[in-house]
């Protein structure tokens, strides 16, 4: 329960700090004091409980189905982290408390610091993999918050991005890489895994867990080759790097690596990645650590190479590298945060980072200086300090673990070499800062800082001696405690002392410290110090990491310059494309063939006739641009075309009702189309540039071949055997069960008819919309002039309500049209009435009334036509849904299904037998709700005429809504 | 088939929202009270959730071959009513802005929710048919609902036009497996192809056309490139929907397809699916750097999130039905919530407010909504805490059980590039706002629209950090299709 507590109350007093008043300064410290302390002393009462091997564990039933807890466990290397967290937290919170300026919002760097030591908290103290994942992003996240704190700062803005960004992935690597482990293992609890070592290494996927896995920790601890953004993120006010950058959150990586070492380490392939990136950070840091301008810099780079450092010494599979591993942890932590913080102070305090401004400081900031000297001694490795003894640890591995000569040579040579560089840039850190000629150049003349900023640097530095002195008395039982956790009660050999003789190690140490100050008097003499890194200064990782932003982003925009586009007519193109290569890779594959249905012969008769109506089509598609009325009539042919094939084959009912459909769909879009945009002209100059003449051949070739394609499915489909007889049943059931012979009307009315009542619904609904839609709208202005035709010929047609009939040409059609008028009506209900035994029915009689009335419209004119029809559209509409719905219910009262037919035959005298049935009652509803709607629709359009047009609009032009250049950063 | 009354009960929810549906329709026409009309759609979309229970007593339940009601019918019915019931409020909210008329919109949303039940507990493909039609043909009208801008117009003329072609291919295909099978009930498919997949042809390409008119509506690449200009032109509350609802159902029948007619046993299928998810994480993600345009990088996430989901169902097996009901449940309400925040913003403002630029500073003048963009923002991105984490940790967890390597690293690939992106945006929400960013504070204030941000912020976080509870209920429910 405790341990919740520990975990929970920075995230407490997070909240609470968020919602302190941006100026509460003190409160806000005091706050994350107290709860800073709070948890430094819940840690160390549970100190007991670790001591000899125990564990502390609290659980908490989180996602059973994942056999998830939330699951605390402390044992003795946890219980030491979360001392290291905990203490150093509250150290900077008090170094913060006078750091921060007064300007700044004070409770938010307090709220996202708990917050903050909330998260590493949980890292240290999670029992199960998931949930230190969990932990480890928002350690991401919390940093991200942190340096970028000051975000008026484009510097830190990018910094924190570039630092979220790698941790982030790094942690989804690790996700992956834990998630692997949990899936060999079978739980994601440490103890677990801890114990499931063997099983690991043995396991297949070793290898690429493993690396996962390493691609989180690098990047956490900010490891060659992922080591850039820890030298960025020194833009973060120094409080955040003295926390997060030396003693916590870089430490997460080499926590886990430690964490993972009994369940991981111990093979080759552990050996050569985690060592060889720890020695590589370890030269790189050092190196780059020497050449720095910045002080914090220096320290940034010296924190990369001691972290290398630690990283090596994990990767050597050695017990005893583990125990200097751990040692250095708490070493560098000490000494690294004490220097910060002795940055900070002298940014401060004279307003600059900047070596070659700095200078001379020892005189007016004595006790700066002197803490900041012993804190660089200790980790330079200077005796008699605590840095000494874990390098010295350090070499004596680097010289007992190389098994191979090559290693053997290698491996100290690795270690000297840094140790030379890290004694040159400790020294020069101080020497350039504190004891060179006094600088006069600096923004601020430097004084002594308050002591509450001293204080924190000054306790870690004692501690720094303290053990360096006495280290068996001091630390030695917390290593020993925490040792214990992860190798098991037996620990091997190792003394911590100061003297261990006169040994090899030693000897090293010192060749380190005179090789290093000979080294840096070297280049103080050529006057290199502040050159660029030699060398490395080419290899800039984060520039790398900018270029491959920059190349991320300009390979999306050539993406999206190949995957997308607005156009409509582009994006029709992509989806036939890719459906037409799908299809042809789906029936490529395994072969085309047509099915073994005998075929009928061909008559070259018909094959003419499709070879003009393919013609029309494709002329219709040529024409629909430039001009529509074309267009409009090679459609009508395309149509005839199909009606006349389903007269050939024996289907009159079928070409009657396409025919009366072809004429009334022709119709309604002729005395549409003058409401369209004014067309394009066919010789219209733009046509004949190769650009469009190349994109109308592709689109028709695309047609070609999807058409093509489409045929021949469908001619391999119809070659084969039918699976269901549908056909069949129909024509033996349509006379035998339904009584009339008219199939194709049996079906609609009858076998279907649920389904024709909802298309009559659909038809008026259609009907409906299209009159809403069109009621109040205004033609645009530039579609309303005369069409050429008109123009050159105006035509003798007057629409007044009482005009005589037409002089000139004009005159015969419209007294041919009001002849047709009684007639189409008398054809109609003929269809009608003879409709279920022959080819008719009530949706053709409707068409045929309808075109009737259309072609009044077209000829009489509106008003002419409206001062004397006696149709009102919405009730024939009202009234034929009326009628097939009275058609169905009747069914009910003969205690048969809704829509059932009924029928009697009576014998009339005179008119001889007549069969009625409750289906002509049906189709009389689908009859005038047919000429309902198409009258309604005409309605609607031929009104457009009767208005006046749309005053030219006046837009405000908006900016294109699409700006996809990368211009505008953001971030 | 006889008809009786259990099927009546298990009916229950798709027939109160065909009743509400009707009701809907009277009431918008005859009461000239806005707050008439979208109460009665409220109370008739909750009452649909409220019948789910009901219908839960008789399950699974065989209504005709077309319907077949199980757990997971009613599971996923209820996630996309509520989501239909959100989108209502953030319409109700975003019209107020605008001065349109509001009936309408309540009938579209109606028969679109009844759609998406229909696709819920679809076993057949006419239903599936009927519910896609259903739902497309009510959202060609609600895209266009503000018809005097432009936008509007332009976005649902693209989406008519382009979604016909997909129903087009969609029913071809459908008509190819009826050829060879002679059926097009899922269970009977089931029987039927493994005895004939290895020689039919028709088969493979009609399902092939099928996939590529359900990738369509769900905007798997190659299939997205209406995405981003439709939803950037779309309403914003309208853009929610097309985000959620729409995508949502259509990606249920997909998983109940599979279910019924056991197509994980259909190795091309799987094939040519891992392929879209593939390229549509990779892709989606890709774009969305790129955008300025706030509905635009949401466009795009959203196509690389339904990749992500679709690799969860891939994975196959108990653990893809439970991940990808988890994953779309996240889904789902962090989309709600993002789209949400993009509504109330640009209520009453001309053009919207969707420009990056726009949200610079957001922080500093509207803080609760900047709040709730964050949360949404950080749980797409898949960020510890909140819905969107425990949902990509099921998606990767359920790709490692089932070795799918390619994809997970390309989940996890795009979860990296995301994670970019939202940074990006949930940064400019903090910077100072400049002189130049318009005020979004413009835009009208209405209650129901922050109900529904803060009930999809409460879902987010307590479903993120307590899962437990929702998995329970879809381990209840999903596998109770017998």
């Amino acid at each position: 329960m405790l341990l919740t507590l520990i975990a929970a109350l920075p995230f407490v007093g997070s909240i609470a700090a968020a919602f302190l008043p941006a100026g509460a300064r003190n409160a806000a410290a005091w706050l994350a004091g107290v709860v800073a302390v709070a948890c430094l002393a819940l840690v160390a009462l549970l100190y007991p409980g670790v001591q000899a091997g125990g564990v502390e564990t609290f659980r908490f039933e989180w996602l059973p189905q994942f056999g998830l807890d939330l699951y605390f466990r402390m044992d003795g290397f946890a219980w030491l982290f979360a001392l290291l967290v905990s203490l150093m937290g509250a150290l900077v919170v008090l170094y913060a408390r006078y750091y921060m300026s007064p300007e700044d919002p004070v409770p938010r760097f307090f709220a996202f610091l708990l917050a903050f030591m909330g998260a590493m908290l949980g890292v240290v103290l999670s029992g199960n993999l998931i949930q230190i994942v969990v932990f480890w992003e928002l350690t991401s996240f919390t940093s991200f918050m942190l340096i970028a704190y000051w975000y008026h700062l484009p510097d830190a803005r990018r910094a924190a991005r570039m630092s979220v960004t790698v941790t982030v992935a790094g942690g989804l690597c690790l996700l992956m890489g834990v998630l692997m482990i949990g899936e060999i293992v079978g739980s994601y609890d440490l103890d677990d895994v801890l114990v499931a070592g063997d099983v690991l290494r043995a396991h297949p996927w070793y290898g690429a867990l493993l690396i996962l896995i390493a691609l989180g920790v690098l990047t956490k601890s900010a490891q060659f080759p992922f080591h850039f953004w820890l030298p960025q993120a020194m833009t973060a006010p120094t409080p955040v790097s003295a926390y997060l950058h030396s003693a916590t959150m870089v430490k997460a990586g080499v926590f886990l690596l430690a964490r993972l070492w009994p369940a991981l380490a111990g093979t080759n392939l552990w050996f050569w990645i985690i060592a060889s990136a720890g020695a590589a950070s370890l030269l790189v840091g050092a190196f780059s650590a020497t050449f720095q301008r910045d002080t914090k810099g220096v320290l940034a780079y010296s924190t990369i190479s001691h972290l290398g450092l630690i990283t090596m010494l994990l990767g050597m599979n050695s017990e005893l590298a583990l125990v200097a591993a751990v040692f250095h942890m708490m070493n560098h932590a000490t000494f690294k945060a004490s220097l910060f913080m002795a940055a900070g102070i002298v940014q401060h305090e004279t307003g600059t980072r900047d070596m070659k401004r700095l200078g001379g400081l020892a005189r007016s900031m004595p006790i700066t200086a002197a803490v900041a000297t012993v804190a660089a001694a200790a980790m330079a490795g200077v005796p008699l300090l605590n840095g000494f003894l874990s390098k010295e640890m350090f070499f004596a591995e680097a010289i007992v673990v190389g098994r191979s000569l090559g290693m053997s040579i290698t491996l100290p040579t690795i270690a000297l070499l840094a140790g030379v560089f890290s004694v040159a840039y400790s020294l020069r850190f101080v020497h350039q800062v504190f004891f060179t000629e006094p600088s006069h150049d600096l923004p601020k003349p430097g004084h002594e800082p308050t002591r509450g900023m001293i204080v924190p640097g000054a306790l870690l530095v004692v501690a720094c001696l303290l053990v360096g002195v006495l280290p068996a008395v001091t630390v030695g039982p917390v290593l020993e405690t925490a040792m214990m956790s992860i190798l098991g009660p037996e620990l091997p050999e190792y003394r911590l002392a100061i003297w261990h003789g006169f040994t090899l190690p030693l000897v090293m140490s010192f060749i380190a410290l005179a090789g290093g100050i000979t080294f840096y008097v070297l280049l103080l003499a050529r006057g290199a110090v502040m050159s660029p890194t030699p060398i490395l200064s080419r290899l800039n990782a984060a520039r790398m990491f900018d270029v491959a932003n920059v190349v991320v982003v300009r390979g999306a925009a050539k993406l999206s310059h190949l995957f997308f586009t607005r156009r409509l007519q582009s994006q029709l193109l992509a989806i036939v494309g890719i459906a037409l290569v799908a299809g042809v890779a789906a029936f490529g594959s395994t072969g085309w063939s047509a099915g073994e249905n005998p075929l009928t012969p061909i008559d070259p008769l018909f094959t003419l006739l499709w070879v003009v109506g393919a013609a029309c089509a494709v002329g219709a598609a040529q024409q629909a641009k430039f001009h529509r009325l074309a267009a409009l009539i090679m459609l009508g042919g395309a149509g005839l075309v199909t009606c006349l094939t389903f007269a050939w084959f024996s289907a009159p009912d079928l070409a009657l009702t396409q025919i009366a459909v072809e004429v009334v769909t022709v119709v309604l879009l002729l005395l549409g189309l003058r409401w369209l945009p004014r067309r394009i002209a066919f010789d219209d100059p733009r046509r004949k540039t190769p650009r469009a003449r190349g994109r109308r051949a592709r689109d028709f070739l695309l047609a070609v071949a999807a058409g093509c394609g489409t045929a021949a499915l469908a001619f391999a489909v119809l070659t084969r055997p039918q699976v269901s007889d549908l056909p069949g049943y129909f024509l033996r059931n349509s006379l035998e069960v339904a009584g009339g012979r008219n199939v194709v009307n049996v079906i609609l009315v009858d076998f279907r008819s649920f389904d024709t009542l909802g298309e009559i619904t659909v038809v008026a609904i259609v009907a409906l919309i299209v009159y809403a839609l069109l009621r109040r709208f205004r033609p645009a202005p530039e579609s309303i002039d005369v069409p050429k035709a008109q123009r050159a010929d105006p035509a003798p047609l007057t629409t007044a309500v009482d005009a005589p009939l037409p002089r000139g040409y004009m005159r015969l059609p419209a007294v041919l049209v009001r002849l047709i008028g009684p007639m189409a009506g008398l054809v109609s209900v003929y269809f009608l009435l003879r409709g279920h035994q022959a080819p008719g029915g009530g949706f053709v009689g409707g068409l045929v009334m309808a075109s009737a009335v259309i072609v009044q419209y077209m000829v009489g004119g509106t008003m002419w036509v409206e001062s004397r029809l006696r149709i009102h559209p919405q009730v024939w509409i009202a009234l034929g849904m009326i009628g097939a719905g009275t058609a169905g219910i009747a069914a009910w009262f003969a205690g048969k299904p809704f829509l059932s037919a009924l029928a009697a035959d009576l014998h009339l005298p005179l008119i001889g037998d007549v069969h009625l049935s409750t289906v002509l009652l049906f189709d009389l509803g689908v009859y005038m709700l047919v000429i309902g709607a198409v009258v309604l629709m005409l309605v609607a359009l031929a009104h457009q005429s009767l208005r006046s047009p749309r005053r030219v609009p006046v837009e405000p032009s908006r900016e294109s809504a699409e700006e996809t250049d990368e211009a505008e950063a953001v971030v | 088939m006889t008809f009786t009354s259990a099927h009546l009960v298990a009916l229950l929810p798709i027939v109160v929202l065909g009743g509400a549906a009707i009701v809907v329709l009277l009431l918008a026409a005859f009461s000239p009270s806005r707050r008439v009309t979208t109460g009665a759609t409220a109370i008739a979309l909750a009452a649909t959730l409220a019948t789910l229970p009901i219908a839960a007593r008789v399950i699974p339940l065989d209504v005709s071959p077309l319907i077949r009601i199980d757990g997971a019918a009613l599971l996923y019915t209820g996630l996309l009513v509520a989501c239909t019931l959100g989108v209502l409020g953030l319409s109700t909210a975003y019209l107020k802005g605008l001065g349109e008329s509001v009936g309408e919109l309540c009938i579209l949303l109606v028969t679109a929710a009844l759609g998406a039940a229909v696709l819920s507990a679809s076993s057949h493909f006419a239903s599936l048919f009927l519910g896609i039609e259903l739902v497309s043909v009510s959202l060609f009208a609600l895209l266009a609902y503000a018809r005097d801008e432009k936008p509007n117009l332009e976005a649902s003329l693209k989406y008519v036009i382009l979604s016909g072609v997909s129903s087009a291919f969609l029913l071809f295909g459908i008509a190819l497996v009826y050829t060879e099978l002679g059926t097009l009930e899922f269970a009977r498919i089931a029987e039927l192809v493994p005895l004939e997949s290895a020689s039919s042809v028709y088969i493979a390409g009609g399902l092939g056309f099928v996939i590529a008119g359900i990738a369509f509506k769900m905007s798997l690449v190659p299939f997205h490139l209406w995405t981003p200009d439709v939803y950037q032109g779309a309403p914003a509350p309208i853009t929610a929907f097309l985000a959620t609802v729409s995508k949502g159902a259509v990606f249920v029948v997909l998983l109940r397809y599979f279910m019924l007619a056991d197509a994980y046993a259909y190795r091309p299928l799987i094939v040519a699916l891992s392929l879209l998810a593939g390229a549509s994480m990779l892709l989606g993600n890709v774009l969305a750097l790129l955008q300025n345009n706030v509905k635009r990088i949401l466009a795009y996430s959203s196509i690389a999130h339904i990749g992500y989901l679709l690799v969860a169902f891939i994975a196959g097996g108990a653990v893809a039905i439970e991940s990808a009901s988890y994953y779309l449940a996240a889904y789902l309400a962090s989309s709600i919530g993002a789209f949400g925040v993009v509504a109330i913003l640009s209520s009453g403002v001309e053009g919207e407010t969707q420009t990056l630029r726009e949200y610079r500073g957001l922080y500093w003048r509207r803080p609760w909504l900047a709040a709730v963009f964050s949360l949404m923002l950080l749980s797409l991105a898949g960020i510890p805490l909140t819905m969107g984490f425990v949902a990509k940790f099921y998606v990767v967890a359920a790709s490692i059980d089932a070795s799918l390597w390619v994809l997970l690293a390309l989940v996890i690939v795009g979860s990296g590039i995301g994670l970019f992106y939202y940074l990006r945006v949930l940064v400019t929400l903090y910077l100072e706002p400049d002189d130049v960013t318009p005020d979004g504070a413009r835009a009208a204030a209405a209650p129901s629209g922050h109900v529904v941000l803060a009930v999809a912020s409460v879902a987010v976080i307590w479903l993120g950090i307590f899962p437990a509870q929702l998995i329970d209920v879809v381990r209840a429910l999903a596998f109770t299709n017998g």
